[in-house]
């Protein structure tokens, strides 16, 4: 292939990177020094940093608390969107009868946003005797349509041939998702993870109905309960957000490593 | 067998799984459960209440729960669908009369009407603010309501001696001050709190009999195109009527806002902002003619409270004597008791002594309480009457439009069911 | 029958008998809904008994205190013929829909970018995705500073560059306030799409461009050819990511504008919040409820047809 001139694409990527940047890198600032947030004029470069807000929301919550329930929950939630996901994304490869059905079904779903939810949600909860309790928060996400879309799209560019191979060979179902399909979907298995993880991690209105314990609350809830000031923003909100936020990066870019090795292998040719 | 093998295995995970998460029975324990409206670092005080509480009532735990407004209604609806509602519960503003009209609130006549002395130490005028059709529902938490914060500076600068003395005053001192950044007047409007504005130009919102819109009259059109064009001017700062909480405390705090129409607790918020702001810098008085919107917070019981009378004494005990002061030591507010203000006001003096012109205001001319009326579709209201009238006073409408549109949202509001 | 068990223990001979295909066939389809079973438990849970309940509860007078009555369409007649602030919202609802496109374009844009081999591309590729495991209400939080009049960076810069003279309150202006929102949007959810996108670019094959390349196609043609039909079923779940999204906002809205000024900002999720938890009209708020759903399905299967049918899906043959 003809070698292009690299650097517009770096240019073009650079002007990205630091639209998404900028805001960001200012909740970092704010966060490092506590400005109010409203001096002028705004500067890149925070004056006299100092973590004292990070040491701050330490001790003013029960921060590792928090931490521990939100990684359990999120653990749970990763889980299963995995098994369950990987598990109907297959399914709705295959064609049977209720198909379309099926997939009108999951599509309309997804036209259901939370907020409507929120009573029958609860009396769902309180029926199956989950208020209050890890399995109670993470099962309302313990499945995402978004997800299994993804995971049908990846089963789907993977040739068919290879799948019929396999069960020439006699493998079973079970066998044919876990030992051929899903090593060669390893970017639909970090999508899945990323978002799943996400999700739950930053899932605020849910918990905040269903927990009425101190001690089982998540960490979005901690930071509304560390705002007691009506609405207001200084520097310990925003280390706040910085703590909240790094796991759901970090994740990422271990997971995006993972992957590529995986990915470079590319699906095999018939 | 070995696909079946293994989807046994799973399942058995499971429910293993979902054994070790499923939170033991609930004991038979006796239990009242309080939700305050924002008040978490509350819990010094609280926890006196319940020893005190516990002294009486040994076998019923107390269960502490605490919301910010934004969630507080969401959470408590849930709760009350579900069957859970907290038993005791502190709201701020007029949320309560929805609950009211629907029946979802312990009438507390009897228990007045039985604890007299209680209820002698209550100002009467607060206390009326929680009736419903004839009903008292609720006891005062902890009370503010508005009065007007001027800049000493700014009213130097443009020589100005002393606070306005009424509406006419309010604009002219205003225009006065009104120079590049600055304006000279601001107000918030959440709650209704920008009615005193109205009261005191003889604007009434509804009939007596609460049953119509009274406020298209030319009176009031001439106000609100007054209005309307000071706002145009700058003299009347726009964030009064665009902005919540933080923008208008933060343009106070700015030091570019000459009269700035709030209730007490703007005070320490707009104060822990503006370094500059003292007794000499700025000061706290009334607005022209003494009226005010009360913006308080109530402590009602739930109509689904298995203990009504244990909840009652909880209530005496939070809104009475030592147990009172220290609510208003721990969240730095006045209650709606007499005698418990008394000392409150002692203890700003000595440990607050800025905010103490602030926190008198709070209990005088309790005559002139408007902007709070007992309908039960207030939420309602407010949003048919809000809208319009911030489209009059930024230009977007006619005054004469607005009013009249916004005379047919509210009837519309009052007739539906 | 022991054939029904071990594939491999069998012999080729029973692919003679008959009978044999109706109970794989029947095993099959077994396992297929044995897969669809868990997920579907889940939403119909809480997805499905929900949207039936605000269906039911439509149609009645209802309020947690009180016995239900029925009310008929009163609910739908209300909305539809004396709510202006419905209309308002729907409008603005439709508004943000139309903007998924716009964002998608970009992140597609963005993702080739990143897929060419160049130094650095797991950098860019980090940054562009960072915005969105944020806390939807820190972006609110972030974008609320940026368009500040004041102290936003946003008019720091116009004002820099002479561009204006005096900042723009643009979160308080009734025409530019939704754009704005619209643009924190897109700045949140626009490294999701572009991490899905790039997902699906990595997966075509390359050969496929090297055989079009030999066969004389240029790099417009490829991409268009090649790229975007193999890329069709993920450009749709991008759309449907952008409804998703569009119920997302509801925090950037609570924290920037909380529907303001004027409802300028209220999108139909915000309104039914609203109506149901600040109004406590549960039973309107339901009434509502179907009314989001239905349009929201309606957007979906009108996407789904442009998408060529079945989400778009992609029948490789080789």
């Amino acid at each position: 292939m003809p070698k292009h001139p690299r650097w517009p694409i770096h240019l073009i990527l650079i002007f990205v990177s630091a639209l998404m940047l900028i805001p960001f890198i200012w909740v970092l600032k704010t966060s490092l020094s506590g400005e109010n947030i409203f001096a002028y004029p705004p500067s890149i470069f925070p004056r006299n940093p100092h973590l004292f807000y990070y040491v701050d929301v330490w001790y003013a919550i029960p921060f590792f608390r928090y931490l521990v329930n939100s990684v359990i929950v999120s653990a749970v939630v990763v889980l299963a969107n995995i098994f369950f996901n990987s598990m109907a994304g297959y399914a709705l490869t295959r064609d049977f009868p209720a198909k379309k059905t099926m997939i009108l079904l999951f599509l309309s779903c997804m036209m259901i946003p939370f907020q409507v939810t929120i009573i029958p949600a609860y009396l769902i909860t309180k029926k199956l005797a989950l208020l209050n309790s890890y399995l109670g928060m993470a099962l309302p996400v313990c499945s995402t349509i978004i997800c299994i879309f993804v995971f049908k799209a990846s089963f789907e560019a993977i040739p068919k041939s290879l799948i019929d191979a396999a069960r020439i060979d006699g493998l079973s179902e079970w066998k044919i998702v876990w030992r051929i399909l899903l090593p060669l979907s390893k970017s639909a298995i970090a999508t899945n993870v990323i978002l799943a993880f996400i999700w739950s991690w930053n899932n605020f209105l849910w918990p905040l109905i269903i927990i009425r314990d101190q001690e089982m609350q998540t960490l979005p809830l901690g930071l509304s309960r560390f705002l007691t000031v009506v609405e207001d923003t200084t520097g310990a909100l925003y280390a706040f957000c910085i703590m909240v936020l790094l796991p759901g990066l970090i994740l990422f870019l271990l997971a995006q490593k993972e992957f590529i090795a995986g990915l470079t292998t590319g699906a095999a040719k018939g | 067998m070995k696909n079946f093998r293994k989807i046994f295995l799973r399942v058995a995970v499971v429910l293993l799984a979902t054994g070790l998460f499923i939170p033991p029975a609930a004991h038979a324990q006796k239990k009242i459960s309080v939700l305050t409206w924002n008040i978490p670092y509350f819990t010094d005080g609280f926890n006196k209440w319940v020893a005190e509480f516990n002294k009486k009532y040994p076998d019923i735990q107390i269960e502490r729960l605490d919301k910010k407004g934004t969630e507080w209604s969401t959470f408590y609806q849930t709760q009350v669908v579900a069957g859970t509602a907290p038993d005791i519960i502190d709201i701020q503003g007029g949320l309560w009369l929805e609950y009211a009209s629907k029946g979802g609130l312990v009438d507390l006549t009897p228990y007045l009407k039985k604890d007299a002395e209680y209820t002698k130490q209550f100002y009467p005028e607060i206390l009326r603010g929680w009736v419903y059709e004839g009903k008292q529902y609720g006891v005062p938490f902890y009370i503010s309501k508005t009065l007007l914060f001027y800049n000493k500076n700014m009213f130097k600068e443009a020589g100005i001696k002393d606070p306005p003395k009424n509406f006419q005053e309010i604009l002219d001192y205003a225009r006065k001050m009104t120079k590049g950044e600055k304006s000279g007047f601001m107000t918030l409007n959440f709650d209704w709190l920008y009615w005193p504005i109205f009261a005191m130009n003889g604007v009434q919102l509804l009939t007596p009999d609460l049953k119509k819109a009274a406020f298209n009259t030319p009176e009031a059109v001439k106000l609100v195109d007054t209005l309307g064009k000071a706002t145009q001017d700058g003299v009347i700062n726009k964030i009064s009527w665009t902005g919540r909480w933080v923008e208008p405390n933060d343009a106070f705090a700015a030091g570019t806002v000459g009269m700035f129409h709030a209730h007490a607790p703007a005070f320490l918020w707009f104060k822990s902002k503006a370094p500059w702001v003292t007794e000499e810098t700025v000061g706290a008085t009334h607005l022209p003619g003494g009226w005010s919107t009360p913006n308080s917070h109530s402590i009602l019981i739930s109509k689904s409270c298995k203990y009504p009378d244990a909840a009652w004494d909880f209530i005496k005990i939070a809104t009475t004597g030592e147990g009172a002061y220290l609510l208003g030591v721990g969240t730095n507010n006045l209650t709606g008791n007499i005698p418990a203000n008394r000392r409150l006001l002692e203890y700003f003096a000595k440990t607050l002594p800025v905010a103490v012109p602030v926190l008198k205001t709070q209990l005088e001319h309790l005559d002139k309480l408007c902007g709070n009326w007992p309908v039960a579709k207030d939420a309602e209201i407010k949003e048919a009457f809000y809208p319009e009238l911030q489209n009059a006073l930024l230009g977007r409408k006619s005054a004469k439009d607005a009013l009249k549109e916004a005379e047919n949202k509210v009837n519309r509001v009052l007739q539906k069911r | 029958m022991r054939n029904r068990h071990a594939f491999s223990e069998m012999s080729p001979m029973a692919f003679l008998n008959p009978d044999f295909f109706k109970r794989n066939r029947t095993r099959q389809l077994f396992l297929i809904w044995f897969f669809l079973t868990p997920s579907l438990v889940i939403f119909t849970l809480y997805r499905i008994i929900p949207l039936f309940w605000n269906g039911v509860l439509s149609f009645q007078f209802w309020s947690p205190y009180q016995e239900s009555q029925f009310a008929g369409f009163a609910h739908y007649e209300e909305m539809f013929f004396y709510d202006d602030v419905f209309w308002k919202v729907l409008w603005n609802t439709i508004l943000l829909m139309a903007s998924a496109p716009i964002g998608i374009a970009l992140a597609l844009l963005i993702a080739v970018l990143v897929n060419t081999p160049i130094r650095g591309r797991n950098v860019y590729r980090t940054i562009v995705f960072m915005s969105y495991p944020v806390m939807t209400v820190a972006v609110g939080i972030i974008w609320q500073w940026l368009y500040n009049e004041k102290v936003g960076l946003i008019n720091y810069v116009l004002i820099s560059l002479g561009i204006l003279q005096k900042g723009i309150p643009f979160l308080g202006n009734f025409t530019l306030a939704l754009p704005c929102v619209i643009l924190a949007s897109i700045w949140q959810v626009i490294g999701f799409y572009m991490i899905i996108l790039l997902g699906g670019l990595q997966n075509i094959d390359p050969s496929l461009y090297e055989v079009a390349a030999v066969d004389g196609a240029n790099a417009w043609n490829r991409f268009w050819k090649i790229t975007l039909p193999l890329l069709k079923p993920l450009i749709f779940l991008c759309f449907v990511i952008g409804i998703i999204n569009s119920f997302t906002a509801f925090d950037l809205i609570f924290v920037m504008t909380q529907g303001g000024p004027g409802h300028a900002t209220d999108l139909l999720i915000t309104r039914i919040y609203n109506v149901a938890f600040k109004l406590s009209k549960f039973d309107y708020a339901a009434a509502m409820t179907v009314v989001n759903f239905l349009f929201f399905l309606g957007l979906t299967l009108l996407a789904n047809k442009l998408a060529g049918g079945e989400a778009g899906a992609v029948e490789m043959e080789r």
